[in-house]
């Protein structure tokens, strides 16, 4: 086996355990009673409802899930496609809305405790805790301990636990149908409740018991076969507990009435068991007993596989830089991420304090449908940008249908919540937009595929939608990245890269670009190949960058591409400028992929700098201009030389007339900043002037006059004498543009 | 006749738990190494919860695992000692790196131990036994770089 398919050991079983061991928990053991008071046995197509709220999304979820195996699920996707703004609110709300999940099954776990042994309520001063909450304190501190410490053996409980308990809830369906009386459940949905009103508020309450099929899409990273397991478990999970759901309140209600079930300090499970196993086998004790012991099983299942998923999910944040790596710590000895554990577990032990069971269930529903929801519209971004790199194995049936009615019915049911759950979640949402206004903005590089989206066509979009997609994108500060190939351009790049950075106060990122033969797999080539030679050439960026006083990073890229990796590398490091060596040796034979660059050159998202290198020396600087925006980027490089290297700048123009020449270039270096250069005005061939001023400089920074200039140069299709006839080194400048085509056809 | 006995230094596998233990075990392992003129060999393992979630993201972990080996690379280099890695993902961490140790034919398996009170044991102290125990190459025990300091920290933490 290779070291890929040990990584990924979740059976279909196990994967589908994890969604149905969660669900199965909460909506049948704990709810009951609320749910019948709100509905009466009606609350059975609550349930259906919530089925087919879940589905849509169930659907959503198994196609990203499989586009995307990553760890982190529902969060990541939405800040992959949705950006960091929106992947703050659905990180922030997946992990709150876990938090209240937990504390609400750890209250059901609780509540179980305290039927079976005697726990004393305690008074601390303002605090007072019941005895169902000092259970559920206990409890909760033993689960949280169990993760911290990372017990292996909880896991392959998990599927025991599972099977016991769809066992135990058979035999207790059937039992109860042998003792159902259909005229107990007339009327279906009594009108004092509102009729079937009370429907869509049953949903809204009950919401909570479906909550765990996403969480497997959580722990996708680790399915054996996705493409096929993953959906199956997602949506086998939701038909199979909706199913058991509504089957076990039609019959709870049918065996007892539903007034005595939703009667205040009712146990509806605990008293349909008994009487049933009484009544079939004269053992009603042993029917309460397993009922219990089913309930314990259960709540603690699906409150540990919670604080489970909530640690992947402050990974995958941690992962985009949306909260701190020092939350992901790996424990040096337990291999577990304690901190974030011990964290998720705080907030849940002070949920426990909250104490009521429904406002939990709700405001842990209500952050989840927002997840949910922005979910479905993640799906329609990946599906509408056409990106190259999603490429599902399972698509979702009838699309754009199901997605939209995901949607759509996830935002909806949030309606049918009190409006202070309501004012709950969207102050978890304010929350996230804070948290990514004052803490993540500036850290995250990572950008949206809808973001990308919009600023690549933003002359098709409404302005609005461009500028609002404009105004909030990462900041992250200035960032200069600089491909490196060999120790001897090394110097020179990050010298100049440098000298940008300083300008702007930003930072230099060196990369070195390890090409790895297609037959041989990145995961394996990480492990064997030998990294010294790209270790030193690092270091030695390091060491030049420290010298200049310029922060760096530095990353070793695997790639089975070597020049294209590059634009890949600037994207996902989100440089704002690249400065890269043009040489034969530089970047490997390009050439292979021309749709990539085609790609490329239509929306270059950064400036990119190339420097054909005879030996970097920024004394004498030689600006050649025509005006025109590329020729701003020269002018810019050539303010940061003459600032940070001390260079001496010469302006050229080459125009018809010699007075009119003057004329324009005194006022285009005025306004670059440029006004107390030399300014030196030629007429006749633009290649002879350059080349005649280039013999007394030590670089030439040319602008890239022509669109598409880069994606030429790396096929090998530019000419330009120029470049080959001057003996100094020449830095080409092309400016990042998000212009359409159309606009640089004509415009 | 003489069997032919290999300096126990010449191919040992260090098995390395986490970027600490990385640090400590190449500080006093290496120049052992190099005096036998030998090669180092390191395994991290992803322990696997085998058809169960996994107490933390694979993901996470093979960062960890990263870290460990860019810190032998960088031990290895500067002592000028060839470095062989090796990442394997397994439900058994003691199996594993025995299994290591078999696939690299080791001269020995090099540990530092990792200190810390008794009752931890219960929980990671299985497979220093397993090693000790179940092992039929040579396990060589060094001590910590700075065995006072480590047995402070540990208690602090």
């Amino acid at each position: 086996m290779t070291d890929e398919e040990l990584a990924k050991d979740l059976g279909p079983l196990a994967a589908l355990t994890i969604g149905v061991g969660t669900m199965i928990g909460a909506g049948i053991f704990v709810l009951p009673q609320q749910a019948y008071s709100i509905a009466g046995p009606a609350v059975a197509l609550s349930f259906v409802v919530g089925g087919v709220v879940s589905i849509f999304t169930a659907l959503s979820a198994s196609e990203l899930g499989t586009a995307m195996p990553k760890a982190g699920g529902s969060y990541y996707y939405v800040n992959h496609a949705l950006g960091p703004l929106f992947g703050s609110i659905a990180g922030m709300g997946n992990w709150m809305g876990l938090a209240f999940a937990s504390a609400f099954y750890v209250i059901g776990f609780g509540d179980f405790l305290a039927s079976v042994v005697s726990i004393p309520a305690i008074q601390l001063g303002v605090l007072s805790l019941s005895s169902v909450q000092v259970g559920a304190f206990i409890a909760g501190l033993l689960f949280i301990g169990i993760n911290y410490v990372g017990a292996k053996e909880t896991g392959a409980l998990q599927v025991v636990i599972v099977l016991l308990l769809v066992a135990i809830l058979t035999v207790f369906s059937v039992l109860g149908f042998l003792q159902a009386d259909l005229s107990t459940l007339r009327p279906f949905a009594p009108s004092e409740l509102g009729g079937y009103g009370a429907v869509l508020p049953g949903t809204a309450l009950v919401f909570v018991s479906f909550l765990g099929f996403a969480k497997i899409t959580t722990v996708a990273e680790e399915i054996k076969n996705p493409g096929r397991n993953l959906p199956l478990a997602v949506v086998g999970s939701v038909l199979i507990v909706t199913t058991m759901y509504a089957i076990l309140m039609v019959v709870m209600a049918a065996v007892k009435p539903w007034q005595a079930l939703a009667a205040d300090g009712a146990d509806p499970v605990v008293e349909v068991a008994q009487l049933s196993f009484e009544a079939a086998l004269g053992l009603g004790g042993v029917g309460a007993g397993l009922i219990i012991f089913g309930g314990l099983l259960a709540t603690a299942s699906s409150a540990n596989a919670s604080i489970l998923a909530s640690s992947r999910i402050n990974f995958a944040m941690g992962r985009d830089k949306l909260i701190t790596p020092w939350l992901n710590e790996i424990h040096p000895r337990f291999a577990t991420p304690y901190r974030s554990t011990a964290v998720t577990g705080l907030i849940i032990l002070f949920l426990i304090g909250i104490g009521d069971i429904k406002i939990l269930a709700k405001a842990g529903s209500a952050l989840h449908l927002i997840v949910y929801g922005l979910l479905n519209l993640a799906l329609i971004v990946m599906r509408e940008s056409d990106a190259p790199e999603y490429e599902p194995e399972f698509t979702v049936p009838l699309y754009p249908i199901t997605p939209i009615l995901g949607a759509v019915f996830s935002f909806g049911l949030i309606r049918f919540l009190e409006p202070i759950e309501i004012a709950l979640s969207f102050g978890f949402v304010g929350f996230g937009v804070l948290w990514y206004l004052v803490y993540a903005r500036g850290k995250t590089e990572k950008r949206g595929i809808l973001s990308k989206y919009v600023l690549s066509r933003s002359d098709a979009m409404p302005d609005a939608a461009v500028s609002a997609a404009s105004t909030v994108q990462p900041d992250g500060g200035y960032r200069v990245m600089v491909p490196l190939a060999n120790p001897e351009s090394e110097h020179d790049l990050v010298s100049l890269g440098g000298a940008v950075a300083k300008a702007h106060g930003g930072t230099l990122v060196g990369i070195h670009i390890v090409q790895v033969p297609d037959q041989t797999a990145l995961e394996s080539a990480r492990e064997e190949y030998d990294f010294s030679e790209a270790d030193q050439l690092l270091e030695q960026a390091r060491l030049d960058a420290d010298e200049l006083g310029v922060d760096i990073e530095t990353h070793t890229v695997l790639s089975h591409r070597s020049f294209e990796e590059v634009f890949d590398a600037a994207e996902s490091y989100g440089a704002d400028l690249v400065v890269m060596g043009w040489g034969t040796d530089s970047h490997g034979a390009p050439g292979r992929a021309e749709s990539a660059f085609e790609e490329m050159s239509r929306t270059l998202p950064y400036d990119v700098l190339v420097l054909k290198d005879r030996g970097f020396d920024p004394s004498s600087v030689l600006v050649p201009t025509a005006g025109g925006p590329d020729s701003d980027l020269s002018a810019s490089i050539a303010s940061v030389l003459r600032e940070f290297c001390g260079a001496e700048v010469t302006l050229l123009h080459v125009a018809d007339e010699t007075q009119e020449g003057e004329a324009f270039l005194r006022k285009w270096a005025d306004d670059h900043g440029l006004g107390d250069a030399e300014l030196t005005v030629e007429t006749g061939d633009v290649e002879t002037a350059i080349e005649n001023h280039a013999d007394d400089a030590s670089l030439l920074v040319i602008g890239a006059t022509e669109r598409g200039l880069l994606s030429r140069l790396v096929r090998g299709t530019l000419v330009m004498d120029v470049i080959d006839d001057v003996g100094c080194s020449v830095l080409l400048a092309e400016r990042s543009r998000t212009r359409s085509l159309r606009e640089r056809l004509f415009g | 006749m003489t069997e032919h006995v290999e300096p126990l230094f010449l191919r040992p596998l260090l098995p390395l738990a986490n970027e600490t233990d990385a640090e400590r075990t190449c500080e006093v392992a290496l120049p052992r190494i190099a005096a036998a003129g030998g090669r180092a060999s390191v395994v991290h393992v992803i322990e696997k919860a085998g058809g169960a979630p996994d107490k933390a993201s694979v993901e996470q972990r093979e960062a960890v695992a990263d870290r460990v080996f860019d810190i032998c690379r960088r031990a290895t280099d500067e002592a000028g000692i060839d470095l062989h890695t090796d990442l394997r993902f397994d439900t058994d961490v003691g199996d594993s790196i025995l299994a290591a140790a078999d696939d690299i034919d080791a001269t020995a398996i090099v540990f530092t131990p990792r200190g810390g009170r008794s009752w931890w044991d219960l929980f990671s102290g299985a497979v220093r036994k397993r090693l000790v125990r179940d092992s039929d190459r040579p396990v060589v025990v060094l001590p910590a770089p700075d065995a006072d300091a480590t047995a402070d920290e540990e208690r602090e933490t």
